[in-house]
């Protein structure tokens, strides 16, 4: 898979190469390489954030997130720990969720009262995973935070809301800019003592006769 | 009433509306009456094509979801299965990040999978083969 490969050229690349180039590619989320800025060493409140945004499921497009490709050479920053290869986890912002991974950056809707480089604690964590086991959340997993950091509140491209009856001598255009924000995550930690299923029960459970099960 | 000249007030005003239709084929970015007209046709599609977007997308990662669960040999599973076990089982994840799932980490969504349909669940109403 594409993440296990990105994995495995950070682990072998990180001894050898010192710089990490980081171009400013602008596409779309959540998959984007955009890594590891200086660490941000304003040391602002911690905010903790439960999404209270209305319900809006609008899709991240996924098309160019399977497009991607992905072979940029990616280089741990030497002051960061370094994670479980494959080390991903699904949280929920603004009532929509997202697949994160530590280092990338996600734009999600707009946190009110978060101001830039401000620290952010996630606790909706649904799912973390690593390359060779998960931690399934029902709902969530228990002590599972993903820390971020406030980078941008920006907005999204304006979009051209057209209204028109034809015939009737109607038309109506607005133009629309969603204010948005943009995380850096920094790490996904506590999820280390919540029960963990790995690739063995699926192989143990192959070997075993399908009517042993409930 | 005194003479006034229209000047290139009609050209300033179908100048950005040819802008607009710049990339479009034929006729369509040449001619300024078809000019006018593609551009309403062409933001009223993305009017309603925003909200189509929404359930095109649905249907996607449902697709997406069915096929990658059907055909896997580990787990003997279809979405309707899969999804009944996720709401029975009170897991969180919408249809999205399990396509994404589904294409990008498919051992994750077996072990997804395996847990929830395998291990018993306390809440289940009846019991039996799935």
């Amino acid at each position: 898979m594409a993440t296990a490969t990105v994995s495995t050229l950070s682990a072998t690349f990180g001894t050898h190469c010192a710089i990490s180039h980081n171009p400013k590619s602008q596409f779309s989320q959540p998959f984007n390489l955009n890594r590891f800025p200086s660490p941000s060493h304003s040391h602002s409140s911690n905010l903790t954030f439960s999404p209270r945004l209305p319900l809006s499921p609008l899709p991240k497009s996924t098309e160019s997130a399977l497009a991607q490709t992905q072979t940029q050479t990616l280089s741990p920053d030497p002051q960061s720990p370094n994670w479980e290869p494959g080390l991903f986890a699904v949280v929920m912002i603004g009532s929509r969720q997202y697949i994160v991974h530590p280092g990338r950056w996600i734009v999600v809707q707009r946190l009110k009262g978060a101001n830039v480089n401000d620290k952010i604690a996630l606790h909706k964590v649904l799912l973390v995973g690593t390359d060779t086991s998960c931690y399934i959340g029902q709902p969530i997993v228990t002590n599972a935070v993903v820390y971020a950091t406030v980078e941008e509140q920006g907005l999204d491209p304006k979009v051209i809301v057209f209204k028109y009856k034809k015939k009737k001598h109607y038309r109506r255009t607005i133009g629309h800019r969603q204010p948005n924000t943009r995380l850096r995550i920094n790490s996904i930690m506590g999820y280390e003592n919540y029960p963990k299923v790995t690739m063995d029960d699926l192989n143990l459970d192959d070997t075993q006769s399908e009517d042993s099960q409930s | 009433m005194t003479r006034i000249k229209r000047g290139y007030i009609a050209r300033k005003r179908r100048k950005k509306i040819r802008l607009f239709t710049s990339s479009f084929r034929g006729a369509h970015s040449r001619l300024t009456r078809t000019i006018t007209q593609q551009k309403i046709k062409a933001l009223v599609s993305a009017h309603r094509d925003r909200d189509r977007k929404k359930r095109d997308f649905r249907g996607l990662w449902i697709s997406r979801i069915n096929a990658v669960i059907r055909e896997n040999p580990k787990v003997y599973c279809i979405y309707s299965n899969l999804i009944y076990n996720i709401y029975t089982r009170q897991l969180l994840l919408n249809r999205k990040i399990v396509a994404q799932i589904a294409i990008l980490k498919e051992n994750c969504l077996f072990m997804i999978a395996n847990h929830i349909i395998k291990t018993k669940n306390p809440r289940r109403r009846y019991f039996g083969k799935v």
